[in-house]
């Protein structure tokens, strides 16, 4: 006999659910949107659903909580600020996890992902596309009202500049969550991805009140989630360097 | 001296005046579609309520965009706000309704992406993707008509015949696409468009994802742009996109890495000129590119 397998909210989270399988225990998201799928993930209308399947083959953030995240998530009726957003899987689920009387402001630069991620807010309730580059938030920080969280999946060599001048910006205070989906490989190859670690904690610590950094693999590899709640130190005005883009790296000899 | 702020939130900009209770509010933007240039409007009792302002606050604006038109207007210095005046001033403004605010945030981003796709770069970037995928799929069907084999059936001959008028249809399709694609190539990009080709122009454009990135890039990054193989030290890619450029056909075959190189360097010359200062080198560039391939044939032999 089949038994019935329950979908359960994980650690008491309301919109975040486990689901025990034979071999491993599946995340997903409860919703407010309705069909078709974003990117092909599963629906189910199990009672309290519908729910979506949070792949962390997909989702660094669904990876890093199946790894074992300590550190806040974005929680029901909060205002996240997701830098990164591409074409929105990740975005979708952290709208989500917010719900429809939450918010998520996702920014993205380029036009072409953009034109999917608008198309996906303008059904997704909670979901609010951006079109600006997160290197320069002041160019979007009319859109967007202090923010309860904010979590970034950047793959750039400065992307710890570039999420702190946007956190001192547009953070709501003290004690809001910072999450930094962290890719190793867009940070030169001068460092082991360790390594990267270590100096992209160096430089947060005095900022944020970090979490026990949580690594991707094997869903993601060379990949952290690094975060934690923010300081009253980062909201100090100090002469700090701009956000700016480095110069292009040598990748090493190459013939031709 | 404590400053008066302006903050943008929405559709509409916030004074904070150091000592007042409350910000007041104007309406910066006179309608939603209009949300997405730039350059914000500034209104005008905006204007008159600075002018309001003791002399010796200094006065701080949290919006870029805002402030040059600000300046003209005022006759005054205004700054940038720091980060922590920024987020103070942000911290007073007043909660928005989430359904207006929706609908806003909503507007100003179909309005900034269509002003995006407008640009000239954009509609090149389209082409030139459209074009190779369309390249492609007529290589396939041809391909695909080679290995066809009709005979002496009634059925097939006459499905070998419609099947033909398809390609006949895609051919043209493909030509009229390509005379497009290599106007706006050449309006574009004169100078790269004269060294490389239009088409390959627009390729290295498509992949970089925009001219001034591939401005940026140096010769041997140019060179290798658009090639699927992993670079590694010990046998990388020798070609991108490149490799079907102007001429490489008049080469000899194991002189054309060398090409390749040379042309990357002219490439990246040309592409520089046509992001920044928009000289003229087409005559220059494509002299020293033959002269090139001229020294290339002889010593080829």
């Amino acid at each position: 006999m089949r038994e019935a397998r329950p979908f359960r909210p994980w650690k008491e989270s309301p919109r975040l659910v486990e689901h025990p399988r034979r071999d491993r225990t599946e995340l997903w998201t409860r919703t407010a949107a309705a069909p078709p799928a974003v990117y092909g993930e599963r629906w189910s209308d199990a009672p309290g659903g519908p729910y979506r399947t949070f792949d962390p083959m997909r989702a660094k953030l669904a990876a890093a909580i199946v790894r074992g995240w300590e550190g806040d998530l974005p929680a029901e009726r909060e205002r996240w600020l997701y830098l990164g957003a591409a074409s929105g899987t990740t975005a979708s689920h952290v709208a989500d996890l917010v719900g429809p009387d939450g918010a998520v402001y996702a920014v993205e630069r380029s036009l072409r992902p953009f034109a999917r991620l608008l198309a996906l807010g303008e059904r997704w309730p909670g979901l609010l596309p951006v079109l600006g580059d997160a290197r320069e938030p002041r160019s979007y920080s009319a859109l967007v009202p202090p923010a309860d969280g904010l979590y970034a999946d950047i793959a750039q060599p400065d992307q710890i500049a570039i999420v702190l001048s946007n956190a001192r910006l547009l953070l709501r205070g003290a004690g809001a969550p910072v999450l930094i989906a962290l890719k190793t490989a867009s940070m030169g190859r001068d460092a082991s991805a360790p390594e990267h670690l270590r100096r992209a904690e160096g430089e947060l610590e005095p900022v944020l009140a970090l979490e026990r950094s949580v690594k991707l693999d094997p869903f993601h590899r060379g990949h952290y989630l690094v975060g934690g709640r923010a300081r009253a130190a980062l909201f100090d005005d100090g002469p700090r360097p701009r956000a700016r883009r480095p110069p292009e790296r040598s990748r090493g000899p190459r013939r031709s | 001296m404590e400053p008066a702020v302006v903050v943008a939130r929405g559709p509409r900009l916030f004074l904070l005046r150091p000592g007042a209770e409350r910000p007041v509010a104007f309406a910066a933007r006179p309608s939603e579609e209009d949300g997405a240039s730039s350059d914000l409007a500034v209104p005008e009792g905006l204007v008159t309520a600075l002018a309001a302002v003791p002399p010796d606050t200094p006065l701080r604006i949290v919006d870029p965009a805002v402030a040059p038109s600000l300046v003209e207007a005022l006759e005054r210095p205004v700054a940038l706000a720091t980060d922590s005046e920024a987020h103070r001033a942000r911290a007073r403004v007043p909660a928005e309704d989430p359904a207006e605010e929706r609908t806003f945030v909503l507007a100003v981003g179909r309005a900034r992406l269509r002003a995006a796709l407008r640009a000239p770069e954009e509609v090149l970037v389209t082409l030139a993707r459209e074009e190779e995928r369309v390249e492609r799929a007529l290589g396939r069907e041809e391909r695909a008509a080679e290995s066809f084999l009709a005979g002496p059936v009634p059925t097939l001959a006459r499905y070998a015949t419609l099947w033909e008028e398809l390609r006949a249809h895609l051919t043209e399709h493909h030509d009229r696409l390509v005379a497009t694609l290599e106007e706006a190539a050449r309006a574009v990009a004169p100078n790269l468009s004269a060294v490389v080709g239009e088409r390959v122009a627009a390729r290295l454009i498509a992949a970089a994802g925009s001219l001034d990135t591939l401005a940026r890039l140096r010769a041997p990054r140019l060179q290798l742009l658009g090639s699927r193989r992993r670079p590694s030290p010990e046998r990388g890619p020798r070609f991108g996109v490149i490799y079907r450029a102007a001429r490489m056909g008049d080469v000899p075959i194991d002189r054309r890495a060398a090409y390749a190189r040379s042309l990357a360097a002219l490439a990246a010359i040309a592409v520089r000129a046509d992001a920044t200062t928009h000289a003229d080198l087409a005559r220059l560039l494509t002299a020293r590119r033959d002269r090139r391939i001229e020294q290339l044939r002889r010593r080829g032999r």
